[in-house]
């Protein structure tokens, strides 16, 4: 490790670097403000601009937005009781409480502080965490990949929507989509249906751009028109925090990064869980109980340091597997892959210095976040107040010349809008979309990874718990599919009984 | 302008009178039953169609249609449940439908939407220009929001064309 660590800092240590960083924190954090647009939907509009880039720059760049649009979503939620992401709803408990009592600025100090500390913590997770996981995952064979996927893939199924069954046909909706194209193993054509564009299969980035971006514009449909308008009296406090709240945001924070990290290094899982699930146990641990849901500090605290504490345990079995902790770092992985870095054991040793260079440069990307938010906070509490007049086309712009620009042709904007019009009818029969992102982006690996195993075994699928790996794998899959059922089931018994 | 904004009065009004209409207007979509037999069918299909189109060789162990099949096969069980599940409930449980409302006016507004972005596209593709599908991008998208405010019209003009700009001269994308 040691050895990669003074190259890494000089691959870093770049103006070019610390710019992309600072363009990507920024763009991130005004993204995030602005409710309806979410960091997945940034990172796949930005997609495009990082295949220029060599792979530090691309990936700072693509981190920026990450780990703003962790803070960024807060800034709505404070100031306008409305989340700008799914996972600031937690902060927003909180945190608009707190701002309705004249102490705005004092609420998103908060979040900002403590965003800063699950991210740089969850940073520091993976710069340790992540090489010791590589070496393990090196042991791994292509059953106990398979089943990795597996696992993966069924939690995403499980915790997406409000249907585990209804995931479930979403993953596989999204890994018959990789399966179209030519065979990894055979070089055969698959479902191409005699057009010759089809046969490299279908780009990852411009499926998502109709899946998550153009369906969001499809969708200002369900909205009744009016602007979200900000009082600018409401930031007119002081921002003080007391030595008290200070000390009563320890605990929450540093609790809820541990959870944060632990919620993001599971395959599938993000941001919003691990906020809910912190915010839950803040409240149980609290001795000020009373405050959760009239402005506690301790909330605002709980929630962003958790959901800014996945950011980097989400990279943990990205970049050791190449299985993605969630929907947006499943995007990062084109950036990486289009640099030739493919994730696993070689990352950490043949390209060590690329791969500590990108794991330090997340520490810096929080606390550019620091940097930013102190001094910028007012300007993204402005950007709230967009007109969505001006902010819908530039959204479809953006969406159809990053889907251009993919392969040069219209062809691919074709396709992103037909995927559009599919997301579209999925929303209305409440299938969640990002099970088939995660089944798009482990289809290769995963169809591989199966066949090979049945392969070495003859058809024989005993393979599949033939090593301790594989059996932990099925044990863990299965207590998750158990865990995930009977945790729905106590949903729909609330639902009914209210 | 004065013409300009009577079109434009016109064609609000007109879109109030069927919007008016249409508001009132819902369907209600038994959703499960229709996952259900969708993907069964669409499970059917892709059976139906992976002869002729994933090839495979008599010497393959284990060839190109097996990981298609298995998923098939998951996704068929799980909509067979969904379908099950819903038909226990109807005929033991003699609980109604699961049902989703679907209002009329807003799936006629994503019809409105997905217009501008198809036309949008057909001119793109047509003139070769991006830059023209881009400004008539965002005149459609202000006369869907009914915008009157010029600077607006402006404002997402010019950032239509500077979008344009950075993806021809900055990243090099001759369109």
């Amino acid at each position: 490790m040691l050895e990669f660590i003074v190259p890494a800092l000089q691959h870093l240590f770049t103006l070019e670097n610390f710019l992309w960083i600072n363009i990507g924190v920024f763009i991130g954090s005004v993204f995030a403000a602005i409710p309806g647009l979410s960091v997945i939907l940034c990172v796949i509009l930005f997609l495009p601009f990082t295949y220029r880039m060599t792979a530090i720059p691309g990936m700072m760049f693509l981190l920026g937005i990450y780990c703003a649009g962790g803070y960024g979503g807060s800034v709505s939620a404070i100031l306008i009781n409305t989340p700008g992401t799914p996972h600031a709803a937690a902060t927003m408990m909180d945190g608009h409480p707190l701002s309705q009592k004249g102490r705005t600025k004092a609420a998103l100090k908060i979040a900002l502080y403590a965003s800063t500390f699950g991210g740089v913590f969850s940073a520091l997770m993976l710069l340790f965490l992540g090489p010791q996981v590589a070496q393990v995952a090196a042991q791994l064979g292509t059953a106990e990949y398979f089943m990795v996927c597996l696992f993966g893939l069924t939690i995403i199924a499980g915790v997406s929507g409000k249907s585990m069954i209804k995931g479930i046909i979403a993953a596989c909706i999204g890994l018959l989509i990789s399966c179209i194209g030519a065979d990894p193993m055979t070089s055969y054509d698959r479902f191409t249906f005699g057009i010759p564009r089809l046969y490299l299969g279908l780009d990852l980035a411009i499926c998502l751009i109709g899946l998550f971006a153009l369906v969001e514009v499809l969708a200002k449909a369900e909205k009744k028109p009016g602007q979200l308008i900000l009082d600018s009296k409401k930031m007119n406090d002081n921002g003080e925090i007391t030595k008290d709240e200070f000390k009563r945001m320890i605990r929450p924070t540093v609790l809820s990064s541990i959870i944060g990290v632990l919620v993001g290094i599971i395959p599938g899982t993000g941001a919003s869980e691990a906020s809910w699930f912190s915010y839950d146990r803040a409240k149980a641990m609290s001795k000020h109980k009373e405050e959760f849901g009239h402005g506690s500090v301790e909330g605002i605290a709980a929630a962003e340091s958790a959901n800014n504490a996945v950011t980097g345990a989400t990279l943990v079995p990205l970049l050791t597997m190449g299985i993605p902790g969630d929907g947006t770092v499943a995007i990062m992985l084109s950036a990486l892959m289009i640099n030739g870095l493919n994730p696993g054991l070689s990352l950490f040793t043949t390209q060590g210095d690329i791969m500590y260079a990108i794991m330090i440069g997340l520490v810096f990307v929080n606390l550019f976040m620091l940097l930013q938010g102190t001094f910028l906070t007012q300007l993204f509490a402005k950007v709230v107040s967009i007109p969505q007049e001006i902010l819908t086309p530039v959204i479809v712009l953006f969406c159809f010349a990053g889907a251009y620009s993919v392969n040069k042709n219209y062809f691919d904007v074709g396709v992103a809008l037909i995927f559009a019009v599919i997301a579209w009818m999925l929303r209305k029969l409440d299938m969640p979309p990002v099970p088939i992102l995660l089944g798009m982006v482990l289809g290769n690996m995963t169809e591989t990874n199966f066949r090979r195993a049945l392969l070495i075994s003859n058809g024989s699928p005993k393979i599949f718990v033939s090593s301790i790996y594989c059996i932990i794998f099925v044990v863990l899959t299965v207590l998750a599919v158990a865990t995930l059922i009977r945790s729905k089931m106590k949903e729909a018994k609330g639902e009914t009984k209210r | 302008m004065e013409g300009k904004q009577s079109w434009m009065d016109r064609l609000d009004k007109k879109r109030d009178e069927i919007g008016e209409k249409l508001a009132q207007k819902e369907v209600n979509l038994p959703i499960e039953l229709i996952t259900g037999i969708l993907f069964l069918l669409i499970g059917i299909v892709v059976f139906a169609i992976m002869p002729s189109q994933v090839k495979v060789s008599d010497t393959d162990v284990v060839n190109g249609q097996a990981f298609p099949t298995l998923l098939m096969v998951v996704m068929m069980i799980c909509s067979g449940i969904v379908l099950l599940k819903e038909l226990y409930s109807i005929f033991v449980k003699k609980q109604p439908l699961t049902m989703k409302k679907i209002n009329l006016l807003v799936e006629v507004k994503a019809l409105e939407i997905l217009a501008i972005l198809i036309l949008t596209y057909v001119i793109c593709e047509l003139t070769d220009l991006f830059v023209i599908g881009a400004v008539f991008c965002s005149l459609g998208f202000l006369v869907y929001f009914r915008c009157r405010k010029v600077s607006y019209y402006a404002i997402t003009l010019t950032v239509a064309v500077l979008i344009w700009v950075a993806f021809r001269f900055g990243l090099g994308v001759n369109f």
